[in-house]
């Protein structure tokens, strides 16, 4: 009794510590994007200001292109993320249920392109896409940003499907199930949690993604949200409280998604649903 | 192939243009000083030439300051080039160099405005194998911008003339507590400073002898970077400001941090807007040895691309924007000082905010100093070799002789390598 | 469907999983990468017409003799290795807190995880404004609490100048870490802990035998993936340090930043690039076979 009250007193207490860590830098950026202009900097230390102001947030959504960034990183994430899921899936699934000819090559080569810089990639990557009619587009976008997150997503994907004893799909098979059977009845509810970690993860390096959106995008209307932030960087001044506003924003539709995934992150999974 | 991608789009964006209206060219035009701002003013600008060339689309293409030239040069590169492009002096040398643009030398001939520019305009337009590869919109001179209420803390009546009474007046600020004399730029963009400096001890603004050797290592020249790192070192410019750049100077010296800046008229915008008129001044930038004051001139200006397909329309666009009333309007917005000689009584510039300026301009003491930017190594020097090894030397692993000593190696090469 | 057929149907099937993603790499990625790979024995300079001669191994060769490469590779090491493990261990304890049932933890788990919802150069920023003593509270804070001597900013001191960009990194990629372990510990169905405890065995000797080794496979490689990705992450140092004070917070991947967009020198960029790769791969190439290793030991 004692043991356990102790154990849930340091659990909460360190959840306690971690959530405060994870917060108070969100916090600050709320209380700079509140700040009016005169105050950021008298009042730069203060927990709060003595005033607060929300035409930050105003100019954002009435006067700048923000709406319209947005609405352009959406489509880009959210395409990103599920085209990533759907391939990554299959090749990671692939690769733990398989042995076959050329998989230490299929793995090395997916490996390799996540150790080179990707800064060294723009300008051929350019002079690949230009041709096709893919720069300043989100698709060449969607495209690019889908190859980068392939192989780490593949590889997030097999091992959660490695993780999944053989055995469970094994048994169903003998049971008379296929392996497509298996696969969505036993493996798929299984890594349910997998997928949807795998796919938030991608949404928000896509969502995030600054210089192929700068390099690639030379056109206002095909600009996503990063790039769309560094517009308040100009040599005249550097408009902190609006680029915090924006940045909050911005944060919305990235939590919005993850409350979305969440469901799936902490599904409980009883024991029945591996009986098959 | 190369080009294919730029005719593919051009072919394209003419599709789209011919549709709306009967015929149609367009041109591509690339500003990289960006601003929303400073964006909406272009435009309008090029509203007016459109509606006096109705046959001519200009596309306007707006890249983000801070990588402006990495995304640029990636562009170019890439074959993707614009007709007519905002051209930073830093950049110069580079674009000419590698044989991208236009001589305007030919279309300056017989353009009516030409003898009504100032002479430093076509001076700097030419600084690079004497033809006029870019035309200037505008100057950015460097005066001295001092912090009227910290003075009067301080009780400092007057800003500094000199060498002396500036760090004379640093000290007497630097005693108030958590406020320092000099807002110092450590980071990017510091070489202005140290070339300033260097020359206040000099007394000159040469950088090279006869031989094409740098004076970097004269007793002068490490006198007057001696001066700005004891600065630093003697606590006269906050801890922090070893890494500082544009934007941080400015905010540091509005937030009443630090007391002084050498600055150009364009930080009035972000100045202004913070301060009021009677918070700060702005006073001809310091004396050294032998009397003279060696501020640093900077311009930005429009330049052609060789390879442009539409070279007369081209040229049509740069006229409007440096025309009168464009080149005006512009200026109005961006804070630089004007190209023509007439405009220098524009009521803008009346304004006293501006007298510091024009003080400057008409001292013969006052030098306007213009750093070897024709050199191709140039660039590379000031953004990278300077910031670090001044960097070094503001935190005592470097001393300043070793550091002239490594500048004026890099100089030296870059001349005799460029002759 | 002949018998034959079904069994070139079989062999074929692992192909069909794996030939969208190979499809795409090969085109998107591999092509361009072995074009920037080949930068590296040719003197590219960008924008210069009549630079692309090939050079062997020049750039290799200047490389070996560059104090700020084999300081920038001293940075890499200690800023990977300190992250990585930073934000593993505290990812993998987060997991372990969040996986067990306790009132609140939905919404504890929402707000954990919202750092890695905001984009890094944001990331960069915010946490330049914490340390700075002007806009930020933390310097006061840590003078107070006599964990530094003066109230100054860290990031201007080139000996803690590369503390901020770590402190920003794992405070970052925690939650990444904490996903996918807990994604990893929800996929361990439940009745083998139930049959281990029937078994008898303790707590302790439930995480050693179940949760450890069933959680290995996805701890290695999404250790080896991030490591490589942080060893290839620039952006937080960019934004905070710029790789400065006097370089001492320059990384090999700022480096190749530096030479390539500064010195618009893309031949040796990339010579410095394929350093970093084949020391990454060789890392990768160890990380695997201890991966492989354990993997027939539990199984």
């Amino acid at each position: 009794m004692m043991r356990s009250a102790l154990y849930w007193a340091s659990h909460y207490l360190l959840l306690a510590l971690y959530v405060l860590f994870a917060l108070f830098p969100l916090f600050w950026l709320v209380k700079v994007a509140l700040t009016p202009n005169e105050l950021l900097y008298s009042e730069g230390i203060r927990l709060w200001p003595s005033r607060i102001s929300a035409e930050h947030f105003r100019f954002v959504l009435a006067h700048s292109d923000f709406p319209l960034y947005f609405r352009n990183s959406l489509i880009v994430s959210s395409a990103t993320a599920v085209i990533v899921a759907l391939v990554s899936g299959a090749c990671g699934y692939g690769l733990s249920r398989f042995v076959f000819r050329g998989k230490s090559l299929l793995v090395a080569l997916l490996l390799i392109t996540q150790m080179f810089p990707l800064v060294m990639l723009v300008a051929p990557m350019f002079r690949l896409l230009a041709p096709l009619g893919l720069t300043n587009s989100l698709t060449g976008l969607v495209i690019v940003y889908t190859a980068f997150n392939a192989p780490f997503a593949t590889f997030l994907m097999q091992s959660f499907f490695d993780g999944i004893p053989r055995e469970l799909e094994e048994a169903a098979m003998i049971d008379g199930a296929t392996r497509f059977g298996a696969f969505l009845h036993i493996l798929l509810p299984l890594t349910l949690p997998g997928i949807a970690a795998t796919g938030g993860f991608v949404f928000t390096a896509a969502w995030s993604e600054l210089l192929f959106a700068l390099m690639l995008i030379s056109s206002a209307q095909a600009s996503t949200f990063p790039v769309g932030l560094l517009s308040f960087v100009s040599k005249f001044s550097v408009d902190f409280g609006q680029m915090m506003a924006a940045g909050v924003l911005a944060l919305i539709p990235a939590c919005l998604f993850f409350l979305f995934i969440q469901r799936y992150l902490v599904r409980g999974l009883t024991a029945g649903a591996v009986k098959g | 192939m190369r080009r294919a991608p730029w005719l593919a789009t051009t072919v394209l964006s003419v599709a789209l243009a011919s549709s709306a209206t009967a015929s149609a060219m367009t041109l591509k035009l690339v500003e990289v000083i960006t601003s929303p701002e400073r964006t909406e003013t272009l435009r309008g600008i090029v509203k007016s030439f459109e509606d006096a060339n109705p046959d001519v689309h200009v596309e306007i293409i707006s890249l983000p300051w801070g990588p402006s030239f990495e995304k640029f040069a990636t562009m170019v590169a890439a074959g993707d080039t614009p007709d007519v492009v905002e051209m930073p002096d830093t950049w110069l040398a580079l674009y000419v160099n590698n044989g991208a643009l236009e001589s305007l030398e030919p279309y300056l001939k017989s353009w009516v405005h030409t003898a009504e520019l100032n002479q430093r305009t076509l001076q700097l337009a030419r600084v690079i194998r004497n033809t006029a590869y870019m035309l200037p919109y505008g100057f950015y001179l460097r005066a001295l911008y001092y912090n009227k209420k910290l003075f009067a803390a301080a009780g400092i009546g007057a800003a500094p003339k000199t060498l002396d009474e500036f760090v004379a007046t640093s000290k007497k600020i630097s005693a108030l507590p958590g406020k320092y004399g000099y807002c110092l730029r450590g980071g990017a963009g510091g070489v202005n400073a140290w070339m300033m400096f260097g020359a206040l001890g000099s007394g000159s603004d040469t950088f090279f002898r006869s031989d094409g050797t740098s004076t970097f290592t004269d007793p002068g020249w490490i006198k007057g970077f001696s001066a700005l790192a004891d600065l630093y070192k003697s606590g006269l410019a906050p801890k922090d400001s070893v890494n500082w750049g544009y934007n941080d100077i400015v905010a540091g010296f509005y937030s009443g941090t630090c007391a002084m800046i050498d600055n150009d008229p364009d930080a009035l915008i972000a100045i202004s807007e913070r301060m009021k008129p009677d918070e700060y001044g702005v006073s001809p930038w310091i004396k050294g040895a032998g009397g003279k004051s060696f501020p640093t001139i900077g311009y930005g200006g429009w330049s052609m691309f060789a390879n442009s397909k539409h070279k007369d329309a081209a040229w049509k666009l740069i006229a409007t924007l440096d025309g009168v009333p464009g080149n005006l309007a512009w200026n109005r917005r961006i804070g630089a000082l004007p190209i023509y000689a007439a405009a220098a009584t524009d009521p803008m510039y009346a304004d006293t905010k501006f007298k510091g300026w024009f003080d400057e301009l008409a001292d013969p003491n006052v030098v306007p100093m213009i750093m070897p930017m024709d050199l191709r190594a140039w660039a590379l020097f000031a953004s990278s070799v300077v910031p670090r090894s001044s960097q070094s030397v503001l935190l005592g692993q470097l001393t300043v002789p070793e550091m002239a000593q490594q500048w004026a190696q890099i100089m030296t090469k870059a001349k005799q390598s460029q002759k | 469907m002949s018998a034959t057929g079904r069994r070139l149907l079989r062999l074929a099937e692992p192909y069909f999983y794996s030939a969208p993603v190979l499809l795409l790499i090969v085109g998107v990625m591999l092509i361009p990468l072995s074009v920037g790979l080949s930068y590296a024995f040719r003197d590219i300079q960008l924008l210069d017409p009549f630079s692309g001669g090939f050079v062997g191994l020049d750039h290799f060769r200047e490389l070996a003799a560059d104090a700020s490469f084999s300081a920038a590779l001293r940075h890499t090491l200690v800023w990977t290795i300190v992250t990585v493990a930073l934000q593993f261990i505290l990812g993998l304890v987060l997991a372990l807190l969040l996986n067990r049932e306790f009132p609140g933890r939905r919404l504890t788990q929402a707000l954990v995880f919202l750092p890695w919802a905001v984009p890094t150069f944001l990331v960069g920023l915010d946490w330049a404004w914490l340390f700075n003593p002007v806009v930020g509270p933390l310097p006061s804070w840590l003078f107070a609490l006599h964990v530094t001597r003066d109230a100054n900013n860290l990031l201007s001191d080139p000996a803690t100048a590369l503390i901020g960009p770590i402190v920003a990194a794992v405070w970052w990629g925690i939650p990444f870490f904490a996903i996918t372990a807990l994604a990893a510990l929800q996929s361990i169905p439940r009745d083998l802990y139930e049959a281990a405890a029937i078994d008898g065995a303790g707590v302790f000797k439930q995480f050693r035998s179940i949760t450890l080794p069933l959680l290995a496979p996805t701890i290695i490689i999404t250790i080896l993936l991030r490591t490589v990705w942080v060893a290839n992450f620039a952006d937080l140092i960019v934004v905070m340090t710029n790789g400065g004070p006097a370089d001492s917070s320059q990384t090999v991947a700022s480096y190749v930043f530096t030479a390539a967009f500064r010195r618009l020198d893309f031949g040796y960029a990339s010579a410095i690039a394929a350093v970093l790769l084949l020391l990454l791969f060789a890392y990768g190439l160890a990380i695997l076979s201890l991966r492989r290793r354990l993997l027939h030991r539990y199984s």
